[in-house]
């Protein structure tokens, strides 16, 4: 009986010591790889020409110097989108006062969703605006991009709300390029989420 | 030994039971039209859309009313509006109205009294619709 214990507590122990060493120091970079002229092009977002809650036109090089987390949503939404929020809102809470850290939120109703109307929708979520846009553009521009941001999105005169989308958080560091992602609508996939928020920043500090 | 494990095992889960939420009906409707907006503790998001965990409602007819009518709400601001609407849930039978309120109340009203059938009933009919 004695043996067995210790037997337990040995695999306990080299189990532990296994899973620490396997803990990623890096995070994977996300999407296909693309081989042009012998060159290895890593997959990256789409071009950035949307207009943020104070009606600045904001693009991808507003966003060099920063990591940040995004995601796909419209006002009006009657499904998912509150329960995507307000994990956001968890993530924009644990970064607060970390500069390098962004949150952005794309409409995919760029027609209702006004900069204004953004603008009211932000206020009362009594979020900093120079921390977390809300942005609108074109919206056919908006869809094709959030499929580099491999959420699907697209018009559904059948879904709540006239848009079918899912709910992804997807985390981009400076070039663009995607490193992690979680399930909004899954309050329990956020703190794997914000653990590799903390990897990529602590990656730029070094 | 081992019909004491079991033994002990399946006293756990029988006591462990029993404190769970005795509105298994309410809380899978919950799941369904309400935890998308008012969220799995209640807590709803800012201003935008209101709490159920400290609502004044809770054990209220309003808010079986409310959620029969749905709310037909607007923020305004300088140059835009933006709706605050919550919808309507007609098609929820009495039944299914009695077990939902019923969750709903024994998880945020301190003060939380079962309600019958009937007694949803005699609030529905005293709704303005």
């Amino acid at each position: 009986m004695r043996f067995y214990y210790l037997n337990i507590a040995f695999f306990l122990i080299s189990f532990s010591i296994i899973s620490c060493n396997n803990q990623p120091k890096e995070l994977p970079y996300l999407g296909n790889v693309e081989i042009v002229n012998g060159q290895e092009l890593k997959h990256k977002v789409g071009t950035i020409h949307h207009w943020n809650q104070d009606s600045i036109l904001m693009s991808n090089q507003d966003f060099k110097d920063v990591i940040y987390v995004a995601d796909f949503f419209f006002t009006s939404c009657p499904s998912i989108c509150p329960r995507v929020i307000k994990e956001m809102l968890k993530i924009y809470e644990e970064f607060k006062n970390d500069p390098m850290i962004k949150i952005v939120s794309f409409t995919i109703d760029p027609i209702r969703d006004t900069p204004q109307r953004l603008k009211l929708y932000a206020d009362n979520l009594k979020i900093d605006h120079n921390k977390w846009y809300f942005l609108t553009g074109d919206k056919d521009q908006t869809l094709k991009l959030a499929d580099t941001y491999f959420v699907a999105a697209f018009e559904d005169p059948e879904a709540p709300g006239g848009f079918d989308h899912s709910g992804k958080i997807i985390l981009v560091d400076k070039d663009g390029h995607i490193r992690s992602f979680s399930e909004g609508t899954d309050p329990d996939s956020t703190p794997k989420l914000i653990k590799d928020i903390k990897t990529l920043a602590e990656s730029y500090k070094k | 030994m081992i019909r004491y494990l079991i033994l002990s095992g399946l006293a756990t889960t029988l006591l462990f039971g029993c404190f769970e939420t005795p509105y298994v009906q309410g809380e899978r409707i919950y799941k369904i039209h309400c935890q998308n907006c008012h969220m799995d503790d209640g807590s709803g998001l800012e201003t935008l859309i209101k709490p159920l965990n400290n609502s004044s409602l809770l054990g209220s007819d309003k808010m079986i009313c409310i959620i029969k009518t749905g709310i037909q709400d607007t923020i305004h601001g300088e140059n835009d509006y933006l709706p605050k609407e919550m919808p309507a849930f007609k098609q929820l039978t009495p039944v299914e109205l009695t077990n939902l309120i019923n969750f709903i109340n024994s998880k945020w009203d301190t003060n939380f009294k079962e309600k019958s059938i009937k007694e949803i009933q005699n609030s529905l009919e005293k709704c303005n619709f």
